[in-house]
């Protein structure tokens, strides 16, 4: 019985944990898919060259993995916005966006893929940091800080991300820019512009979270796919455009997938994670939190 | 310091449809000039001309703002809007996602409006005291006069020099349309505007106005040099009077 229940409360915990990584993971499709209205499957494969960064700094230069990609963060932040720019003129400008758009990403998604396999090979890669390994013992349960140091890291950033967008200019034209392009333009805002940043400031978060994920297990190149649908499930499910709703909605997996791996054995957890999407959008078709 | 606008030899139209042939008018500084006409006759084209959404095939369009004059043809949008010319489209194009108080900090995205949002949006509040009230609302939950109310605020919120305005009676009771036109003159005076107002509905868009271009198929048909010229005039009283 307390074996259960001990059971029950480490599940519960390294699920919320766990929540805390998938937020760092969805919040970049929460705003190119949920704010721009940007398709963007390759996020995952930006995640990859976020894991790849900070396994550079950490095993090459000896620097914390968050840090390295902190350090990295300006690159990123440009690379969002090369891509956002090559994706205007390629298809959005001509409005064809659709389905072509679609294949563009599914494109940067293999070519990141393949130029990291080519880079650094297939073998599964790891990183040292003195929190990985240790964990906190509070009585009842144990806090891995492997998990722990990610989630803090992580809801730093959503709340960051959420202030900025609800309180600065340039974040308020971010929410705005897919209700209506044009009516931006009357705000004297260039939607373009607006776009291109925050289409870098999505990249931007891919960074950390691939620090994170290379903190939480190692990492090949192709590891990224594992996550485009349970990203897009977490954005949906917290409603489009919602912060607060995609945490939720990410804690809600991180730990529905906790227990039913814990019970029912690791590989009921994608289907009770979707089961979870596909009711809640059936009581609820805008999301927990959608507007 | 006055700002004024002057319109001439305008062609403009979508694709191979030319819908304005050599329209010129003038909006002097501190008038609220009526554009009428029923539709498709070129009105939210010649408004969308002015405001860069349309490029004209020729002529110019020239804003006199503060002292300087600028050429708009050829200037995107966002440029036109940052000199400090409004623009409440027809539909009122509002974010209805946002909230109301959302909607009005982005009107105020222009640089020049930032410094004076606390006072602008005071200002609003007084003139459109439900805004207030639903300040957290959704604007897209609201109703149609609601949103006209919000999208003439939110113009306001760039504190602009001059302000276009299509439409404002669209979609609205008439005792909402004359509660709207009564607001346009509460806010020119209040902000010392000049005003280029579109409008179908003649009776009311007269009421407010100094003076007014009568637009047909496309070009000028008859200026107004005031409100009883535009009152007294045939065509109208056949147009709009079926006398």
């Amino acid at each position: 019985m307390s074996a259960s229940l001990d059971l029950l409360i480490n599940a519960l915990v390294s699920g919320l944990l766990l929540g805390g990584f998938y937020a760092a993971v969805s919040i970049g499709i929460a705003i190119a898919f949920g704010m721009l209205d940007i398709v963007n499957i390759a996020h995952p494969a930006f995640i990859l060259l976020g894991s790849y960064v900070a396994f550079i700094g950490n095993s090459v230069f000896g620097i914390d993995p968050i840090l390295a990609t902190l350090i990295a963060l300006p690159a990123f932040y440009a690379l969002g916005m090369l891509a956002y720019q090559v994706y205007y003129v390629a298809f959005e400008r001509r409005d064809d966006q659709s389905l072509r758009g679609l294949s563009f990403f599914f494109g940067l998604l293999f070519i990141t893929e393949v130029t990291l396999v080519l880079t650094f090979g297939v073998d599964y890669r790891l990183v040292k940091a003195s929190y990985i390994g240790p964990s906190l013992n509070l009585g009842l349960f144990d806090l891995p800080l492997r998990l722990l140091v990610p989630f803090l890291v992580s809801m730093a950033m959503v709340v960051g991300l959420q202030l900025f967008l609800s309180h600065t200019f340039v974040g308020r034209a971010i929410q705005a820019v897919a209700q209506d392009q044009q009516a931006l333009r009357l705000m004297a805002a260039n939607p373009i512009k607006i776009k291109r940043i925050a289409f870098g400031l999505s990249i931007g978060t891919a960074a950390l979270a691939g620090a994170f994920l290379i903190i939480i297990q190692p990492v090949e190149p192709s590891i990224g796919r594992e996550y485009i649908g349970r990203v897009f499930a977490i954005c949906v499910l917290g409603g489009l455009g919602s912060f607060p709703g995609m945490v939720i909605a990410a804690i809600t997996l991180g730990v529905a997938e906790s227990l039913t791996a814990t019970f029912l054995g690791p590989s009921w957890a994608p289907a009770v994670a979707f089961g979870i999407l596909l009711v809640t959008l059936a009581v609820r078709p805008s999301g927990i939190l959608g507007r | 310091m006055a700002s004024s606008l002057t319109v001439a030899n305008l062609d403009a139209g979508y694709g191979a449809v030319r819908v304005l042939e050599d329209v010129s008018l003038r909006v002097g500084a501190g008038e609220t000039v009526a554009l009428l006409g029923t539709n498709g006759n070129g009105k939210s084209t010649l408004m969308k001309s002015v405001m860069g959404i349309v490029r004209p095939s020729a002529g110019s369009i020239a804003a006199e703002i503060d002292g300087t004059t600028y050429e708009l043809v050829g200037r995107s949008t966002e440029d036109i809007v940052d000199l400090g010319i409004a623009f409440v489209p027809e539909g009122r194009r509002l974010f209805p996602k946002l909230t109301v108080s959302e909607n009005l900090l982005l009107g105020a995205f222009r640089p020049t409006a930032r410094t004076s949002i606390a006072r602008n949006m005071d200002f609003c509040f007084e003139t459109f005291p439900r805004l207030k009230e639903r300040a957290r609302q959704l604007a897209g939950s609201m109703s149609g006069g609601e949103q006209q109310m919000l999208a003439l605020a939110r113009a306001l919120m760039s504190a602009p020099r001059m302000l276009l305005i299509d439409e404002p009676s669209v979609g609205l009771a008439p005792l909402l349309v004359s509660r709207t036109i009564d607001k346009i003159k509460e806010l020119k005076t209040g902000y010392d505007l000049t005003v280029l107002m579109a409008e179908q509905n003649f009776t009311q868009a007269i009421r407010i106005a100094d003076r007014g271009y009568v637009i047909v198929h496309g070009r000028i048909a008859f200026a107004g040099e005031s409100a009883e010229a535009l009152n007294n005039n045939d065509m109208i009283r056949e147009f709009y009077l079926g006398a």
